[in-house]
């Protein structure tokens, strides 16, 4: 076959070319069986569901190509496009109603994508005119020289950053500028541990802060829009930046405890200066209306989604983005999330999502019960596999399973499905848990013991407070 | 895994040979450093280094040697599709104006190391060198980012294109 032909000879063969036969299998094997309570259909996206998550898991192809499978499988199987309603119309007998084609293509325009591209916009434009470094030497000026205020400056300015842009591109620039100076610093001293650490956990939690910090949220609010709830930016604010304040404060204590540094003071001198060129200000200005926008939808009324649109628009306009930054942006992120957005329609649609809900007897649980299981669960995978795509398995099983506890009442559903969405942003025990870990580990200023030893840290401090916040301060903000 | 990337030294004379691999000692982890006493001998390393799916990075090349010189083999591997991107360094004492701007202008020079060369300087320009080499390649730079020194390890950094997953 061409896939294992491109698959062999690499490393960790043997498992990706066991996901791909699983997968495959799955998909096609899925139409066959019946299980009780299960439509036709159903048993087509449980196909589709199957392959996907393995799919995701193992890596046999790239996770942005599984997604876009996904999308194209929806389309042939279930749309009414489908090859099989058209040519063995009869196989769906229990009357499924195919949604119309488009509705999966569409999911590439859905309004979270949309407010995802803006959120890339907005960060290529602070990338280009080094709006990036020059916060990160005017924010970290207050923290002075000690050696754990350092690190604490350098773990807040990171947490901000990543915020707005990706935790990835904010862990590269950040340790870009950390790299060189740390270096200087004698080898056993543990303060380059510390710096090395401070980094990617700013990053990892800084990008819960906002909806657009990174891709997880951007599913946890897909799947909420999907129930006719949109979560404004300053709603999810008030219920995150607590949340990311507190843990990151923790994990700064608890680190410095680990590692205590032995040098005396240390500076971190950034050679940069704000760039006052007309379209670096007109940059400046853009990324700050649009902030500014967001937090304040609840005075205007104008939507996340439809602010997030204003950049997209006025950068390229202005000549701030060129064709060039356009073409750089991480398109495969939003591919990445419009796959795992069309799933969630087929989920429903096929009457799946109920039927794998109504599998165990959930009742016992309750809400709280369920955002704890559901967060142990998503926090597990999530070390494992790639952040969004444990998110993505994980939303249109959890959605479905709150909905009927919900009763209709918007915060109850926001609750749980915001909480898995955070929770899996604290899952980075492991080296390749995230690329900011990935990052950090090959500059050799960290081992991977050290990561482990934060990733432990920060994961219960995650946990712990992702539940206590949702049971008893976010219900106070919604 | 990451691909695997090679450093070669052509010279006539061991000792020399003897000296740069003990400079780049640091390096071997990552990238192997292989050895040829003339040009001969270093296409037919190439060709293994290629057999075994082995990239070159960085050449370093005296130029009077026994047979074929440095420059025409540095020249023939720029005329090579698949030898264009290795880093091509000049490791030599004796080579004239107009062979050193033959290498300039037709072997796309990228360094040029006049012997005998101070301490450590052979290791400096492996690693700028390398770190140019993948950046040229587009190639995933963090398996190799500390082998190469905070200043280049940084630069390649700035560059690196990888989302948030």
């Amino acid at each position: 076959m061409l896939f294992a032909a491109m698959i062999s000879g690499s490393r960790g063969s043997a498992k990706k070319l066991a996901g791909l036969v699983l997968g495959l299998s799955a998909l096609l094997a899925m139409p066959f069986l019946s299980f009780g309570g299960l439509s036709f259909s159903g048993h087509v996206a449980l196909g589709i569901f199957v392959m996907a998550a393995v799919f995701w898991i193992t890596e046999p192809i790239p996770i942005y190509a599984t997604s876009m499978a996904v999308i194209l499988l929806q389309v042939l199987l279930l749309s009414d496009q489908s090859i099989i309603l058209e040519r063995l119309g009869p196989l769906h007998p229990e009357g499924y109603t195919a949604p119309p084609y488009v509705e999966f293509y569409s999911t590439l325009a859905n309004p979270i994508i949309i407010l995802f591209l803006g959120g890339f916009c907005l960060a290529a434009a602070a990338e280009k005119y080094r709006l990036d470094r020059n916060l990160t030497r005017v924010l970290l000026k207050p923290f002075g020289t000690r050696p754990r205020m350092v690190s604490l400056g350098v773990m807040v300015v990171t947490a901000v950053l990543s915020a707005f842009m990706s935790n990835t591109a904010t862990t590269a620039m950040m340790i870009t500028v950390a790299i060189p100076i740390v270096a200087t610093v004698s080898h056993d001293d543990p303060f380059r541990r510390l710096i090395g650490l401070s980094i990617p956990v700013g990053a990892n939690i800084g990008g819960i802060a906002t909806p657009i910090g990174t891709p997880p949220n951007a599913v946890a609010l897909a799947a909420l829009a999907r129930e006719g709830i949109t979560v404004p930016f300053s709603t999810w604010m008030l219920m995150a930046v607590p949340l990311v304040v507190v843990t990151l404060l923790l994990a700064w204590l608890g680190i410095c405890r680990m590692f205590k540094p032995r040098i005396d003071s240390f500076e971190i001198d950034i050679d940069s200066s704000f760039d006052r060129s007309p379209r670096a200000v007109a940059s400046y200005v853009v990324f700050g209306m649009t902030v500014v926008l967001w937090v304040t939808e609840k005075l205007h009324g104008i939507p996340t989604t439809v602010v997030a649109f204003i950049p997209i628009v006025l950068l390229p306009a202005i000549g701030v983005l060129e064709k060039r930054d356009i073409r750089g942006f991480s398109w495969e992120v939003l591919w990445l999330v419009a796959g795992g957005i069309s799933l969630g329609l087929s989920l429903q649609h096929t009457g799946l999502a109920v039927w794998m809900v109504s599998q165990i007897a959930w009742e016992g649980f309750g809400t709280t019960g369920l955002v704890v299981l559901f967060s142990l669960v998503g926090f597990l995978v999530a070390n494992l596999v790639s952040h969004t795509v444990s998110a993505t398995i994980l939303m249109p099983i959890a959605i479905s399973l709150v909905l009927p506890l919900a009763g209709g009442v918007a915060a109850a559903l926001i609750i749980p499905i915001a909480a898995i969405g955070v929770i899996v942003s604290y899952a980075n025990i492991l080296p390749i848990s995230t690329p900011p870990n990935a990052i950090a580990m090959s500059t050799g200023l960290i081992e991977t013991r050290d990561i482990a030893v934060s990733g432990i840290l920060v994961g219960v401090l995650g946990f712990v407070f992702t539940v206590l916040f949702a049971l008893v301060l976010w219900p106070l903000v919604l | 895994m990451s691909q695997t990337i090679a450093i070669l030294c052509v010279d006539d004379e061991p000792d020399v040979l003897e000296v740069a691999v003990r400079e780049l000692a640091p390096l071997e982890d990552v990238f192997p450093v292989e050895t040829a006493a003339n040009a001969a001998e270093a296409r037919e390393c190439m060709e293994r280094l290629e057999r075994e799916r082995t990239a070159l990075g960085v050449i370093f090349c005296d130029h009077i040697m026994p047979g074929e010189t440095g420059v025409d083999l540095l020249v023939a591997m720029t005329n090579d599709e698949r030898r264009r991107q290795t880093r091509k360094i000049l490791l030599t004492g004796q080579a004239g104006l107009d062979a050193t701007v033959k290498a300039v202008n037709q072997a796309d020079l990228a360094h040029y190391i006049a012997k005998p060369w101070d301490k450590d300087e052979l290791l400096q320009v492996a690693r700028r060198q390398m770190g140019l080499y993948i950046a040229a390649c587009g190639l995933d730079p963090l398996p190799y980012l500390q082998y190469l020194g905070p200043e280049h390890a940084a630069t390649l950094l700035r560059d690196y294109r990888e989302a948030d997953r």
